[in-house]
C-alpha cells in the first residue's frame, strides 16, 4: 500500500477535505435536509462538524465552520446568524466533550451527538419562531433529528475510514 | 468521565474560552458574533441590508458554481427521461391540442367579456412590468420552500412581485439584492396567498404545507360537500398584490380523504423550474371617460366580430352538412340507376337473341314449307341437271320457287 501520511500534498489537501465537504455541501443545491423522502431527511452538515470538531484536526477551524453557517444561512434564506451560532454550538459541545472524555468511545460520542442536536435544534426552533416568526414543521425537524442521530454512527464508519487513510493514527 | 460539580465548570468553561492551539478564534467570540448576526438581521438598517445584498451575491454565485456538476447530470437525466417518454408526450399533447383547438373561440368570448365586465367595476389590471429571469439555486430544505433568480434590484426587481411560471403562480419576491433575488414559492409554509374556489366562488386563504402542495385554510365545508367535482383554485385578487384569476392548482376529489384539510396540487412541479417570468400588476388607472368608452366600444366590436364569425361558421357547418346530405343521396340514386341500366342491358342483349333465333326459325319454316312444294323442282336427279340437296343453291332454288324463277332472278340481276 502506498504510504499516503509521507505524501505533503495529499497530506495537505486531506487534512483540508472535511472543511471542504463542508463548504461544497451547504453551497451544493443537493441536500440531506431534503431528499425528497416524506420521513426521510438528516442533517449532513452536524455530522460533518461534529465528527471533525471532535477529532480536533488541522485544518477545521472554529472560524471557518462560522463562515459555513453563514454561507448556510444565505442559500437557505434563513436569517443570516442561525445556522452559524446552531454550527458553533456544536463546536462547544464537542469541545465539552472532549475535556471531559479520557476515553473516546463511538457509543458515548454518539450519544451525546443526540443530546447536542437537540439542544442545538431546539434553540434554532425558538429563535426562528419567536424572534422572527418563521413557522417550521415540528414534525419535520424531530424526523430529522432522529435520523442525523441515526446515520451518525454510519458516517462516523467512514470519516474514521479517512481518518486513518489520510491522517495517520485515530487518537493522534 | 468526570462528575464532579467543579469540574463540570471548568469542562464547559474551557470548552466556551480555550482556543487551542489550531484555532484563531474562541467558542464564545464566533457565538458572540452569530448572536450580533442575527441581532442586526431583525433590526432593519440600510447598511445591514447593503451588507446582507453584498454577501448574497457573493454566496448565490458561488452557490451556483458549485451546483454546477449536479445540475449537469440533472439535466442530462431529464434529456433522457423525455427522450424515452418523447412518443407518449407527442400523443397525448396531439389529444390535447385537439382539444384545445375546439374549446379556443368559446374562450376568446368568454375573455373579452370577462376583461369588459372587469373594466365596468374597475377591477382590471394591466401588467406593469414583466421580467423573465433564470433560476440560480432551487435548494430545497424542508424548512423552507425558496428559489434564487438572476435578476435583482438593477433590472428592476420589487418586493412582492408576483413570479409566475407559463400561466400558473408559484410565489412572490420576498428579497432583492443588486443582481439576485429569493422568491418564496406557494409550497413554503410562510406563504398565505386569498385565493377563490371554482365553481361556487368560494374565497379562502391557501398556505403552502412545506411539501409540494399547498392547504386550504379558512374555507367553508359546504362547499366540498356540496361539489362532486374536482375544485379549482385561483387568486383571489384581495389585497391587491396579485391580479385576480391567476391559476395555481387544483383539489382533486379522487385524492379527498374526507379529513378536514383540503390540499392543493399545484399545476406546476416546483422541483423543475428553470425560466420564469416576474410581472407586477397595476390597477388601470384614471382612464379618461372617452378613452374608456373607446376601449369599451372596441371591445365590444371585437365581440360582436367574433360572434359574428361564430354565426358565420354555424351557417357554414350547416350549409355543409346539408350538402353533404344531398350528396350521399343523389349518389344512392345514381348507384341505383346504374343497376337498372345494367340490368336492361341485359334485358335488352336477352330479347335481340330471342328475336334472331324467331327469325331464324321462321325462315326454316318457310324453306321446309317450300321445299315440300318446290323440292322436285330444284332437286337434281338424272334428267336434269339442278342442285344437289342441302346445298346453298339448292336453299336458294327453294326459297325461289324453282329453278325457272331463279334464272329469271339471275337474269334481272344481270
Amino acid at each position: 500500500m502506498i504510504d499516503l501520511n509521507n505524501n505533503f500534498l495529499i497530506k495537505n489537501l486531506s487534512s483540508w477535505g472535511p472543511m471542504i465537504i463542508l463548504f461544497i455541501s451547504v453551497l451544493n443545491e443537493f441536500d440531506f435536509n431534503y431528499l425528497g423522502f416524506n420521513f426521510f431527511s438528516f442533517n449532513f452538515s452536524y455530522i460533518l462538524i461534529f465528527f471533525w470538531s471532535l477529532k480536533k484536526i488541522t485544518h477545521f477551524g472554529y472560524g471557518m465552520v462560522c463562515v459555513a453557517g453563514v454561507i448556510n444561512d444565505v442559500v437557505l434564506g434563513l436569517p443570516i446568524g442561525i445556522s452559524s451560532l446552531c454550527f458553533v454550538l456544536l463546536c462547544v459541545a464537542t469541545s465539552y466533550l472532549r475535556s471531559i472524555t479520557l476515553r473516546p468511545n463511538i457509543i458515548k460520542d454518539w450519544f451525546f451527538f443526540l443530546v447536542s442536536i437537540s439542544l442545538v435544534n431546539t434553540i434554532s426552533y425558538l429563535i426562528l419562531s419567536v424572534f422572527f416568526s418563521i413557522n417550521l414543521n415540528y414534525f419535520d425537524l424531530v424526523i430529522n433529528t432522529t435520523f442525523t442521530f441515526t446515520v451518525y454512527f454510519i458516517f462516523a464508519y467512514f470519516f474514521n475510514i479517512y481518518h486513518k487513510i489520510f491522517m495517520g493514527n485515530l487518537n493522534a | 468521565m468526570v462528575t464532579n460539580r467543579d469540574d463540570f465548570v471548568i469542562a464547559i468553561r474551557s470548552a466556551f474560552l480555550k482556543k487551542g492551539t489550531q484555532q484563531r478564534f474562541s467558542l464564545i467570540s464566533l457565538i458572540l458574533v452569530s448572536i450580533f448576526l442575527l441581532a442586526l438581521e431583525k433590526v432593519d438598517f440600510k447598511v445591514i441590508k447593503n451588507l446582507r445584498s453584498g454577501i448574497n451575491e457573493v454566496v448565490y454565485r458561488l452557490s451556483y458554481v458549485v451546483s454546477l456538476p449536479e445540475n449537469l447530470l440533472k439535466t442530462n437525466f431529464q434529456t433522457i427521461s423525455d427522450h424515452f417518454s418523447h412518443y407518449d408526450n407527442y400523443q397525448e399533447m396531439n389529444n390535447e391540442l385537439n382539444e384545445l383547438k375546439s374549446k379556443d373561440l368559446t374562450k376568446k368570448i368568454v375573455e373579452l367579456e370577462n376583461k369588459k365586465l372587469k373594466k365596468l367595476i374597475d377591477d382590471f389590471f394591466i401588467v406593469e412590468n414583466e421580467i423573465f429571469a433564470k433560476v440560480l439555486i432551487d435548494k430545497n430544505s424542508p424548512f423552507l420552500r425558496s428559489i434564487v433568480l438572476n435578476k435583482g434590484s438593477k433590472d428592476n426587481m420589487k418586493l412582492g412581485m408576483a413570479v409566475i411560471d407559463g400561466i400558473y403562480l408559484i410565489g412572490k419576491i420576498v428579497e432583492v439584492n443588486y443582481s439576485t433575488s429569493r422568491v418564496l414559492l406557494l409550497s413554503d409554509l410562510n406563504a398565505k396567498i386569498p385565493v377563490t374556489l371554482e365553481p361556487g366562488d368560494f374565497q379562502a386563504i391557501m398556505s403552502g404545507t412545506g411539501e409540494n402542495n399547498g392547504v386550504l385554510q379558512y374555507s367553508k365545508d359546504t362547499l366540498f360537500k356540496q361539489n362532486e367535482k374536482d375544485i379549482n383554485v385561483y387568486t383571489s385578487g384581495s389585497g391587491g398584490l396579485f391580479k385576480s384569476g391567476i391559476p395555481i392548482g387544483i383539489i382533486k376529489r379522487q385524492n379527498d380523504n374526507s379529513t378536514n384539510q383540503k390540499y392543493v396540487d399545484f399545476y406546476v412541479d416546483f422541483t423543475q423550474l428553470k425560466y420564469v417570468k416576474v410581472t407586477s400588476f397595476l390597477k388601470e388607472g384614471q382612464l379618461t371617460q372617452a378613452k374608456e368608452k373607446a376601449e369599451i366600444d372596441k371591445i365590444d366590436k371585437e365581440i360582436g366580430e367574433i360572434k359574428k364569425d361564430k354565426e358565420n361558421i354555424k351557417i357554414l357547418l350547416e350549409q355543409k352538412k346539408i350538402a353533404s346530405e344531398i350528396r350521399i343521396k343523389i349518389e344512392n340514386e345514381n348507384q341505383e340507376l346504374k343497376k337498372r341500366m345494367i340490368n336492361l342491358t341485359k334485358e335488352l342483349t336477352l330479347a335481340n337473341d330471342k328475336i334472331k333465333k324467331q327469325k331464324i326459325n321462321e325462315e326454316e319454316l318457310k324453306f321446309l314449307e317450300l321445299n315440300l312444294i318446290y323440292g322436285e323442282k330444284c332437286k337434281k336427279n338424272f334428267y336434269n341437271n339442278l342442285y344437289k340437296v342441302g346445298t346453298t343453291e339448292y336453299r336458294a332454288c327453294v326459297l325461289n320457287k324453282g329453278p325457272q324463277r331463279n334464272k329469271k332472278n339471275e337474269i334481272t340481276i344481270q
